[in-house]
C-alpha cells in the first residue's frame, strides 16, 4: 500500500502536466470551437525555454515564469496571426494548428537539436510522511497544478470575466449584445492556455528529460483528458486527467508499466463509448449565429 | 434630432439581400414600430442596427455618430440594446447573473447594484427567481427577463424583437405595459419589432411596415391602421389582440 501511495503521488505529477495541456485544450475549444493541437509543442517550447535558461544559470523558478510568459506570447502571436482568421471554420483552424506543431517541432530541432534535455532537479529532497517517501519536486508540481487548477476554476465560476467568458461560449451573439467584446476574450483564452502549457513544459522537464518530440506524445494525453471529462468543460479536463493519473499508478503498480499510455487510450476509448458526451459532459463548441 | 437614423440601409447573407433602401428615424423616447409578415427581414434589419451584422451599404447613425460600422459589444455602450428574437437567455446561469451580465459593458459599474435592485422591484418575479437558473423559467418570465437584462445597460434605445412570440393574451398585455414603461420609466426609446399588430400598435406612435426587405408604408399609427397594404397583409389580425 505505501508503495502505491508513493506511485499515485508519482502519477499525479505526471496527471498534472496532462492537466495542464488538457485544460488549455478544453478552455480554447470551447469558446473558438478549435482544436489546438500545437498546444503539445508549446508545452515542449515551453520546457526548452526553462532548459536553456537554467543551463544559464537562472534560478528553476524564475525560469518557469520566463517560460510561462514566453509561450503566452507565441500563443499571442500564433491567435492574432493564425487562428483569428479561421474562428468561422473551426476545422481550417484544427488543420492549421497540425501544422503549427510540426513547424514548432521543426524549429526546436533546428535551433538546438534532437538530443533530450534535462536539468538537475531544481529540488531534491525526500519527504517521509507516515512511511511513504515522497519526491519533494513531485509534490511540488502537484501543488503549483492545484493551485493553477482552483484559481482557473474560481476565476470562471465567480468572476465577473469567468460568467462573461462562459456567456460567450454558450451563445456568441447574445454575449456581444451584452457588451461583452467576445473577441478579447478568444484571444484571452488562447494566451491563458498558451501560459498552462509553458507551465506545464517547465514543470515537467523538473521531472522528465524532454525531446523535441515530446509535445507530440503528450498532446495525445492531452486530447485523451479533454474528451474523457468533456470537451470544453474545464472541471472535466481535471477529472479526465486524475483519472488517467490513477489508470497510470495502478498499471505501474500492478500492469505492466510500459504499456502505462495504452491503458490511458483504453479508458477513453471505453469512456467516450459509454458516454459519448465525456464524463461530465462538454461544449458543441461554439454556438453558430 | 433624431435619436437613430438609418438611411437607405442593405443588409444581406451571402448571395442573399434582404433589406433594400431601408430609411427610419426613432426620436429620444419614443415608440417606433416596425410590422411585417415571416421572412421580412425585421430581424435582419435590427441585427444590423445593432452591430451583429455589417450593413452590406447605408448608414446608421446614433445620436449624431455614425455607428455604420460598430460592433454590437461598443454599440451597447452607446446606448444601442437589443433583446434578440427568442429572449436567448443564458439558461444554465441565474437570473442574477443574467442581470448582471447585462451590464458587463457599463462604466459606471458602483450603480449596476442599484439597478439591479430597481429591476428586482419592477419585475417581482426576477426578485423571487433570483438564484434559479434562467431556464426554470417559464417563457413568459423568460421574456421579462431578457428585457429586465437589456435595460441594466441603461439603453437608450431598446430594440425589441417579437417580444410576444409564444405569450399567453393575457401576458401580451402585461408585455404592453412593460415597453410602455421602457419609454416612461426606464427613458429610452424602443423600436418594435413584431408580428403581432393589435399590440404593437396599441403602443406605438408611428410604424413601418416592411415587405420582402423594403418598407411598404410608413407613417402614424392612425393612418397605418388605414393603410391598404395593412389590410393586405394582415387581414383584420389587429383586431384580435385588444
Ligand atoms: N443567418 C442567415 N443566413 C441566411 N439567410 C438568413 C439568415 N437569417 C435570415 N435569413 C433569411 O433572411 C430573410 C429575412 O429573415 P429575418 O429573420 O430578418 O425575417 P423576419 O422578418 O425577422 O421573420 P420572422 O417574423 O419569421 O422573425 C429570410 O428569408 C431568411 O430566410
Ligand atoms: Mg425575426
Amino acid at each position: 500500500m505505501e508503495i502505491f501511495l508513493q506511485q499515485l503521488i508519482n502519477s499525479l505529477s505526471v496527471a498534472s502536466v496532462t492537466i495542464l495541456i488538457g485544460m488549455g485544450i478544453t478552455l480554447i475549444f470551447g469558446l473558438a470551437g478549435i482544436v489546438n493541437f500545437a498546444q503539445g509543442e508549446f508545452l515542449m517550447v515551453g520546457g526548452m525555454i526553462t532548459w536553456a535558461l537554467v543551463m544559464a544559470g537562472v534560478n528553476f523558478f524564475v525560469a518557469m515564469v520566463v517560460a510561462m510568459l514566453a509561450v503566452g506570447l507565441l500563443g499571442l502571436t500564433a491567435e492574432r496571426t493564425l487562428f483569428r482568421f479561421t474562428l468561422t471554420r473551426p476545422m481550417n483552424g484544427f488543420i492549421m494548428s497540425i501544422g503549427l506543431s510540426v513547424i514548432l517541432q521543426n524549429v526546436v530541432i533546428r535551433t538546438l537539436n534532437e538530443v533530450q534535455k534535462s536539468i538537475t532537479p531544481p529540488v531534491t529532497a525526500v519527504w517521509t510522511v507516515g512511511g511513504v517517501d515522497i519526491i519533494a519536486m513531485r509534490a511540488i508540481v502537484v501543488a503549483i497544478t492545484a493551485v493553477v487548477v482552483a484559481v482557473t476554476y474560481f476565476g470562471i465560476s465567480r468572476s465577473r470575466y469567468g460568467v462573461a467568458l462562459r456567456a460567450s461560449v454558450a451563445d456568441q451573439d447574445t454575449a456581444a449584445l451584452m457588451g461583452i467584446p467576445v473577441k478579447r476574450y478568444v484571444t484571452g483564452v488562447f494566451v491563458y492556455g498558451s501560459v498552462l502549457a509553458g507551465l506545464g513544459g517547465a514543470l515537467m522537464i523538473a521531472l522528465f528529460p524532454i525531446t523535441p518530440f515530446t509535445g507530440s506524445v503528450i498532446i495525445i494525453r492531452g486530447f485523451a483528458v479533454s474528451l474523457i471529462g468533456g470537451l470544453g468543460n474545464v472541471g472535466g479536463a481535471v477529472v479526465g486527467g486524475l483519472i488517467l493519473g490513477l489508470v497510470d499508478a495502478l498499471a505501474a503498480q500492478y500492469g505492466f508499466p510500459q504499456w502505462t499510455d495504452a491503458y490511458s487510450l483504453i479508458v477513453m476509448i471505453v469512456i467516450l463509448i459509454l458516454r459519448p458526451q465525456g464524463l461530465l459532459g462538454g461544449t458543441m463548441g461554439p454556438r453558430a449565429t | 434630432m433624431n435619436l437613430l437614423t438609418v438611411e437607405n440601409l442593405r443588409t444581406g447573407y451571402g448571395p442573399v439581400t434582404v433589406n433594400r433602401d431601408v430609411s427610419i428615424t426613432v426620436d429620444a423616447a419614443e415608440i417606433v414600430t416596425v410590422l411585417g409578415p415571416n421572412g421580412a427581414g425585421k430581424s435582419t434589419l435590427l441585427r444590423a442596427i445593432s452591430g451583429l451584422l455589417k450593413p452590406r451599404a447605408g448608414r446608421i447613425s446614433f445620436d449624431g455618430e455614425d455607428v455604420t460600422n460598430l460592433p454590437a459589444d461598443r454599440a451597447v455602450s452607446r446606448g444601442i440594446v437589443m433583446v434578440p428574437e427568442g429572449r436567448r437567455i443564458f439558461v444554465d446561469m441565474t437570473v442574477q447573473e443574467n442581470l448582471r451580465l447585462g451590464a458587463y459593458g457599463r462604466r459606471d459599474r458602483d450603480k449596476v447594484e442599484a439597478d439591479l435592485r430597481r429591476m428586482e422591484a419592477y419585475f417581482e418575479i426576477l426578485a423571487q427567481k433570483r438564484q434559479q437558473k434562467g431556464g426554470e423559467l417559464s417563457g413568459g418570465q423568460q421574456q421579462m427577463l431578457a428585457i429586465a437584462r437589456g435595460l441594466m445597460a441603461r439603453p437608450r434605445i431598446l430594440l425589441l424583437d417579437e417580444p410576444s412570440l409564444g405569450l399567453s393574451p393575457k401576458l401580451v398585455k402585461d408585455l404592453r405595459g412593460v415597453i410602455l414603461d421602457v419609454k416612461a420609466t426606464f427613458n429610452a426609446a424602443v423600436l418594435l419589432v413584431e408580428q403581432n399588430a393589435g399590440l404593437a400598435m396599441s403602443v406605438a406612435a408611428r410604424g413601418y411596415l416592411l415587405h420582402h426587405g423594403r418598407f411598404v408604408a410608413s407613417g402614424p399609427i392612425e393612418n397605418l391602421r388605414d393603410d391598404q397594404m395593412m389590410r393586405d397583409l394582415y387581414l383584420g389580425a389587429a383586431q384580435k389582440v385588444a
